[in-house]
């Protein structure tokens, strides 16, 4: 039999968890499907499925197999493309939609002439994206924001970008060369959004209530549209858009953890994580990790304790 | 940043200066105007105590008994019972409460005319300390012919408790100076500067300087100074980015009403202007 094959059938039918839709997907008939997880189930000598309930679960054997599946199918397609492509290889990459375009252009442009003949294919996703196509073997390595965590993911070392502010140019605010983020009171955030980044999306707005900036609302995205419009600040890198001014962030209370992360390591995947590393330190103004400020409390005695 | 302006609006009349510590970089308004100093006076009075502690003429530890002493609202002035305290536990209530009965005991101990002679070697010779606090009121007591306080506009425009030529007094520019002899640890040695900065950090009045920066990371240490229409701080302003700004501000109210708030506030109000002029 063609196990491979066979392992690419089942972990489809795990995500459909329905023989019918999965083989609608695969394009085929839907007992020929039956029959192939039942010889693959004979092969290795374990239910994968229990098929008593209506719709169909995976038994322990097939959740443990599922993860090790999926590794499997993704590695021989990468085979497949390999032979496909001879010299020409490819790297997938996934980098946060929010990274600032010069980062990203920066990143770019600087592993194709490090990394001669391998061709990088880059895309846009949020972490939460990339943690899921990281898995499904869709991307090899991707950027993403901390906390992360998910098994079988490794990560690359750890940088810190400390996000100033994007206000609208007619912002009372832009007069002083800084903003402490309790200035910000009364005014709607822009921030990426929670299901893309629930893990610094969590993270950015406690450290805002902590510092005494509760935004009247939290609008989701990455367009500045709403700042241009005087509607809501964002935190991010200096942009250069007409009507939008940048502002460092007084004390830099906000600290965003990043870092390459991938399930299977190749030559290329390293070589893509250090020039990484070397280029966000470079264009993004991104520092090692260390470098994060904590954050103070200078005391007063008008709010000491019980005062 | 048009300093006049914000000053009208609160109903005084102001002057300011805000000297960058590290830079030397300044905002000026009417910083070379002899001010009355009211109870800013303690804090030279305080820098002078350092220095013979410095010296060894004096013990900072020891514990005097305090039996009479000049009534007031504040500190040992507002205790009714022998007190027993350390001279440097005064110089904390002359500086965070402004007690005055504790700053006249200091004075008794330094002499005023060890201020003075201080003042003379750090060539601030336009702040001058003539009278501790008992001899101030005495000289309010004297020109009104009323107990305290005094609300009378006729009878204020005769106290020389308010006039810098015959008072207390300095400029904005001189107090700043001293604040940075204290930053810079010039003032004495770098034990007693500390300790003087300590103190300046311990100021409980949360309405004037340090109102005007609104932040949990943002350290403020000052010491204010009242009289009748005459509302100030000087104090020390330091940001979580490393940068720390001297600030002075001495206020005249157009209305001799005690409590203004706002001519108060206005003292954080410009001192913050001044400091996010610095800051660029």
């Amino acid at each position: 039999m063609d196990l491979v094959r066979h392992l690419y059938y089942f972990t489809v039918v795990a995500e459909e968890r329905h023989f019918g839709n999965a083989a609608i997907r695969l394009g085929m008939a839907q007992p020929p499907l039956s029959q192939r997880i039942k010889r693959l189930e004979e092969e290795l000598g374990a239910r994968l499925f229990d098929r008593s309930a209506r719709q169909v679960r995976l038994t322990e054997a097939g959740r443990l197999l599922l993860p090790e599946a999926r590794e499997v199918v993704a590695r021989v397609e990468r085979l497949r493309e390999l032979v496909r492509h001879g010299e020409a290889r490819t790297l997938k990459v996934a980098l946060p939609p929010d990274l600032g375009a010069t980062a990203i252009a920066a990143l770019v442009a600087r592993f194709r002439e490090e990394s001669q003949g391998l061709r990088l294919a880059p895309a846009e996703m949020w972490t939460a994206d990339q943690v899921g196509a990281l898995s499904e073997g869709l991307i090899d390595v991707g950027v993403v924001r901390h906390p992360v965590t998910a098994p079988g993911l490794r990560f690359g070392q750890v940088l810190v970008q400390t996000p100033g502010v994007l206000l609208a140019e007619t912002d009372p605010l832009t007069e002083g060369s800084s903003v402490h983020l309790q200035d910000l009171a009364g005014r709607e955030l822009l921030l990426f959004p929670q299901e893309g980044e629930p893990g610094a999306h969590a993270e950015t707005l406690s450290d805002c209530r902590r510092n005494g900036f509760v935004p009247v609302e939290v609008h989701h995205g990455i367009g500045l549209g709403l700042v241009l419009a005087g509607s809501a600040v964002a935190f991010g890198s200096e942009v250069s858009l007409p009507g939008v001014v940048w502002r460092p962030l007084l004390g830099s209370p906000l600290a965003w953890r990043v870092s390459t992360a991938w399930r299977v390591e190749t030559p290329e995947v390293a070589a893509f994580a250090a020039t990484a590393v070397r280029t966000l330190k470079e264009s993004a103004g991104m520092t090692d990790e260390g470098a994060a400020p904590v954050r103070q409390v200078r005391r007063r005695p008008a709010m000491g304790f019980l005062a | 940043m048009n300093l006049e302006e914000v000053f009208r609006r609160a109903g005084v009349v102001g002057s300011l200066h805000a000297v960058d510590l590290d830079s030397g970089a300044e905002v000026s308004h009417l910083a070379d105007e002899p001010v009355p100093t009211a109870s800013v006076f303690k804090l030279p009075l305080l820098a002078a105590f350092a220095r013979l502690a410095d010296a060894g003429e004096l013990d900072p530890r020891e514990r005097v008994t305090v039996k009479e002493r000049l009534p007031g609202d504040l500190g040992m002035g507002a205790m009714l019972d022998d007190v027993t305290m350390s001279l440097r536990d005064m110089a904390y209530l002359m500086i965070a409460v402004s007690d005055n009965a504790s700053a006249d005991v200091l004075a008794g101990r330094v002499g005023l005319e060890r201020v003075n002679a201080m003042l003379d070697g750090f060539g601030l010779s336009a702040t001058r300390v003539v009278h501790n606090c008992a001899g101030l009121l005495a000289t309010v007591r004297e020109d009104s012919g009323e107990e305290w306080p005094v609300v009378d506009p006729e009878i204020l425009a005769k106290l020389r408790a308010l006039d810098p030529a015959q008072s207390n007094r300095s400029t904005p520019r001189e107090t700043t100076a001293l604040l940075g002899l204290i930053w810079r640890d010039e003032a004495a040695s770098p034990e007693q500067c500390a300790w003087m900065r300590r103190l300046l950090g311990l100021q409980v009045w949360p309405h004037r300087l340090s109102s005007g920066f609104p932040y949990d990371d943002v350290a403020v240490s000052g010491k204010t100074g009242t009289l009748p229409t005459l509302r100030a701080e000087a104090g020390v302003v330091e940001y979580p980015d490393g940068g720390r700004y001297a600030v002075a501000v001495f206020t005249r109210a157009f209305s001799p009403a005690l409590n203004q708030p706002r001519a108060d506030a206005v003292i954080g109000t410009a001192a913050r202007m001044a400091v996010d002029h610095l800051r660029g």
